[in-house]
């Protein structure tokens, strides 16, 4: 040790959270002593504005270099009292806190003895790790004032021009030799009978005209390389040669595919049983016909490779819901009467359904769909419809439940199915983009609620379809989520990454690649110091995770904030003999 | 087994009297019924609306039953006009069935 | 074996037709009633019986036939009795049965209201012989396509007489000429009022106050198709009287089984079981305000400790 530290150590009563059960004053007393402790003191609510002012105070008084606070979990308040050390003029990085409630008193309710005695234990490591600890500097990384859309569909398209009106330059790929989407596949749609392929018309027109985005149409990203506020990427255009673009972010919306039916599946193969997406352009027409004769009796069924459970013909079960498909076919049943109107041609629709969830504002469109006439009925995946031919018709039974499970047949012109979202193959770009694949196949968000589009890759977001089924309004609603945090990070023109991340000891590192090959994130990288090959870690990928240090066999890398000698000082001071040091 | 009848799930599609689609098969009216039938009414009307024409026929008593009398419709949720529902049903089967409108 | 449906609304259905009546009867027993009563033929306002209270006597008769007949071989020639009824009128023999007392009763109830409308100061007359029969029956069984001629038939009837406003004595006729014939005769323009709600109205000046307890069994075709709950509560209070309600009551009153005591007589005997068991656990002294819950009800309650009388009877007592 260098020079002897000063090092404030406040215990908190937490209103008696912590000290009903554990003797904060004991505590004090226990640990004041300690190497490197300058004052120890008790505080009733060690987060209150006047308990964090009067430690301000005393660390400038007394020129503290340390601070350890023995209160809660420091996801509560790990960052109040950085702040507070920051505000102190201490680097907060040699801030230390200890959790005194979650980890001590809650858990030893009835040992007050040992819960203090424990307590002690955990302040003096907490103390150990403090005067092992140095000034660290948040890691600043400029960011590049443009981004990349991968996909344009609606959700990438939307995405584009949002982020080019905020004045980011903006490059937009998408694999298909055309822009649009499925929405430039789909007439009108769901609730309020928008037309597809107008939204997506009015889009790439924006796209066209607006001089921040750039689209490139039969594209294919080929390599990713950098990090967040700085990726570069190279990108196979339609003529087959490589452009490299330098961007800040990446949004990947490339969306969904639709479910094709097995052979066989609910008379899939038959003639006359169709695709919803065919049967509405086939209504877009206006033409609803088989064969050349008009169709008199059509039966629909819902949830056709969505919900599906685990069966010997079904391996690999697509279990969610695929949200927009009640929607769609209850919207195509309100198309369907108005053509009636229209024509006066009369169809009979049998709606086969599991479950309507034709949620928020489209409940109206499955109200309007069984006012206008057509017919709901409810089976149980344990007693599928069954469509079968005869004399040229279909003929679909059902064990309708609100029927009694009775069994009806119904003759039908045609069957349409309704099918559901899969997840795109995206394979190639997946492995080169490093996004997690969530078990049923969409790409993974960090937190499905609170962090919605954003990913473990910093400075790549998802959004729309691929992350998970969605309708166009979620889609675009998540596109432009993706839009602000994207955003937030790029006209900002910086971005602080925590510096508690791997670093090597180049004296120790002889290179065996070890490290590279454990970490998840790409953030090693093999360099040159000197004479000899090492391992170097890229700081803008590194999340501090730790899964190089165990395998070094060198001892030759560690972690900012949790190094092998400051752990070893914390367990020496862990369990160092109590009746001992109260007599020393 | 039942058989759909696409003529008659047609001809009361096209009715303006008949109306059972808002009907969400709560029971309320089945539970209220005094006749103590168990298909009055929602299930009848299902049958009808579906097309199912030997299951309406074998209900012909039940349809000739009912009291009008509303216990049903009074606390139905969906405001489906129960009683006159019937009432066509007869008409239709006076029509159809017994001939008796000549 | 149950009574065959369709012959049975076949005769209904070709009295209608023939007879300008479900089941006819003679003119003295449907406006013998009014005799001495002074009542005016015709005019703005009358009041309109449109045959109920008259027809229940033969109803009644009819259906005791009938109820005979269920269960038993005879069914089988209902075919035939509807053949005979076309050329004879047979239903008007089956009338010929009807009870005496009953007939004398319904008289009084229609006097009765009669003079409790005086009272008011209405000015009304009456139509005798073109006080017709709604259609009530028929329009309930569906027999639509015979009921709307009889309906139109009805209302030039009351156009020929200079009639612009009708009151009422019985729920089915009030619903029939105020919410149904509105739909299907072009041109129908008459006020329709319960004689009820005229009463309520005006509130006439009760003489005697009764101070005793009557059960209301609401009337299904008042309460849930008419709206009119309070009227006759109103009417009650106001003369002493202390109701007492069974569960299901106003608008969830329970029926008397009468609608289909033409087609299911055991089941609606069975049904007014049901209603007098709730109405008599309440007290024993029941109004009804319907004709054909009166005699419905009356018939379960045969044997029961419990008395039924149409709710006219009591407003007479009270108020002239």
């Amino acid at each position: 040790m260098a020079q002897k530290r000063k090092i404030g150590v406040y215990v908190c009563h937490c209103g008696g959270n912590i000290s009903d059960y554990v003797n904060v004053e004991e505590v004090v007393e226990g640990v004041k002593n300690e190497p490197g402790v300058e004052v120890a003191k008790t505080h009733m609510f060690s987060c209150s504005d006047a308990a964090q002012q009067l430690m301000i105070d005393e660390i400038k008084e007394k020129k503290l270099d340390g601070v350890v606070v023995a209160s809660c979990s420091p996801k509560l308040h790990m960052f109040t009292f950085r702040g507070m050390s920051e505000r102190a003029g201490l680097n907060p990085y040699q801030y230390v806190q200890v959790n005194l409630r979650e980890q001590c008193s809650w858990a030893h309710t009835n040992d007050k003895i040992g819960a203090t005695e424990k307590g002690i234990n955990l302040v003096r490591a907490g103390i150990a790790k403090c005067v092992l600890s140095h000034s660290l500097t948040a890691i600043r990384i400029e960011t590049k004032p443009s981004a990349l859309v991968i996909g344009a569909g609606i959700s990438g398209m939307r995405a584009a021009v949002s982020l080019a009106d905020m004045g980011l330059a903006v490059h937009i790929i998408e694999k298909e030799e055309e822009a649009g989407g499925w929405a430039l596949k789909t007439a009108l749609m769901g609730p309020e009978a928008q037309n597809g392929p107008d939204i997506a018309a009015k889009l790439i027109e924006r796209i066209k005209q607006h001089d921040n985005i750039m689209l490139y149409t039969g594209a294919e990203l080929t390599e990713k390389n950098g990090n967040i506020g700085d990726f570069n990427v190279k990108v196979r255009i339609k003529d087959g040669s490589e452009v490299e673009i330098n961007i800040g972010a990446i949004i990947v919306t490339t969306g969904f595919d639709t479910y094709v039916p097995q052979e066989g599946e609910y008379g899939w193969g038959m003639d006359g049983v169709v695709e919803l997406k065919d049967f509405r352009k086939m209504l877009n027409d206006g033409k609803v016909e088989r064969n050349g004769k008009p169709v008199k009796d059509v039966v629909f069924i819902y949830c056709v490779g969505s919900r599906q459970k685990q069966t010997e013909t079904c391996e690999n079960p697509n279990s969610y819901c695929s949200r927009y498909c009640c929607t769609a076919t209850t919207f195509t049943a309100k198309t369907l009467h108005a053509l009636e109107e229209k024509t006066g041609q009369n169809v009979n629709q049998y709606h086969l359904y599991r479950d309507i969830r034709t949620y928020g504002k489209m409940e109206t469109v499955y109200e309007e769909a069984r006012n206008g006439g057509a017919l709901f009925l409810r089976w149980d995946p344990e007693n599928p419809p069954v469509v079968s031919e005869e004399d040229g018709r279909l003929l679909v039974k059902v064990q309708d439940e609100l029927d009694g499970n009775d069994e009806i047949e119904i003759g039908a012109d045609m069957v349409v199915l309704s099918t559901g979202m899969r997840p795109r193959d995206n394979e190639a770009l997946d492995s080169i983009l490093k996004i997690p694949v969530s078990k049923d196949g969409f790409l993974s968000e960090i937190h499905i609620k609170l962090r919605p589009v954003e990913t473990v890759i910093d400075g790549v977001f998802i959004a729309g379809a691929a992350q998970s089924p969605k309708t166009l309004a979620e889609s675009v609603a998540s596109s432009l989520a993706a839009v602000a945090k994207t955003g937030g990070l790029l006209k900002k023109g910086y971005v602080d990454l925590e510096p508690l991340i791997a670093k090597v000891y180049e004296d120790k590192c002889t290179w065996c690649d070890e490290c590279l090959k454990a970490c998840p994130y790409g953030a090693i990288e093999k360099t040159v110091c000197g004479d000899k090959e090492i391992a170097m870690v890229i700081d803008a990928l590194c999340k501090g995770e730790g899964a190089c240090v165990p395998v070094c066999p060198h001892d030759a890398i560690d972690i900012e904030g949790y190094r092998d000698d400051q752990i070893v000082a914390m367990i020496d001071a862990s369990i160092k003999d109590y009746s001992k040091a109260e007599s020393a | 087994m039942s058989k759909v009848s696409s003529e008659l799930a047609a001809k009361l599609k096209q009715s303006t009297e008949f109306n059972a689609e808002a009907c969400y098969h709560c029971g309320t009216c089945t539970a209220l019924c005094p006749m103590g039938y168990e298909v009055l009414p929602r299930k009848l009307f299902r049958e009808a609306m579906l097309g199912l024409e030997e299951k309406v026929k074998a209900r012909i008593p039940e349809i000739y039953q009912c009291l009008l009398c509303r216990m049903c419709e009074e606390n139905c949720p969906q405001d489906v006009h129960i009683a006159e529902n019937v009432r066509y049903l007869r008409n239709l089967i006076n029509k159809e069935e017994m001939n008796l409108i000549k | 074996m149950p009574l065959p449906i369709a012959p049975i609304l076949g005769i209904l259905a070709d009295n209608i037709k023939q007879r300008g009546s479900v089941l006819p009867i003679s003119k003295k027993a449907s406006t013998g009633w009014a005799k001495g009563l002074n009542l005016p033929k015709g005019g703005d306002t009358v009041i309109y019986t449109g045959q109920m209270y008259q027809l229940i006597p033969a109803i009644d008769a009819m259906s005791k036939q009938m109820a005979m007949f269920e269960e038993s071989p005879i069914t089988k020639l209902f075919g035939l009795g509807r053949f005979a009824n076309k050329i004879i009128n047979l239903s008007f023999f089956m009338s010929l049965m009807a009870s005496k007392d009953m007939k004398v009763e319904n008289n009084r109830i229609l006097k009765n209201i009669t003079g409790l409308l005086k009272k008011t100061g209405v000015e009304f007359g009456y139509l005798y012989e073109d006080d017709m029969y709604s259609g009530a029956l028929i329009y309930d069984e569906g027999l639509d396509e015979i009921f709307v001629p009889h309906a139109k038939k009805v209302f030039e009837k009351l156009k020929k007489n200079g009639v612009k406003k009708i009151i009422t004595v019985d729920p089915h006729t009030t619903n029939m000429m105020r919410d149904i014939y509105p739909k299907v005769v072009p041109g129908y323009d008459i006020e329709v009022q319960s004689y009820m709600e005229v009463l309520a109205e005006k509130a006439p000046e009760v003489l005697k106050q009764c101070n005793k307890e009557l059960v209301i069994h609401d009337s299904c075709v008042y309460a849930r198709y008419e709206n009119m709950v309070d009227q006759p509560r109103e009417l009650l209070k106001n003369a002493g009287i202390d109701i007492k309600l069974p569960e299901l009551s106003g608008k969830s009153t329970h029926c008397c089984g009468g609608p289909i005591e033409a087609l299911f007589p055991k089941k609606a005997h069975e049904i007014a079981g049901n209603r007098i068991e709730q109405l008599s656990e309440e007290g024993k002294d029941i109004v009804t305000m319907c004709p054909i819950c009166l005699v419905n009800l009356r018939k379960a309650a045969k044997g029961k400790d419990c008395q039924l009388k149409d709710i006219s009877d009591t407003l007479a007592d009270a108020y002239l």
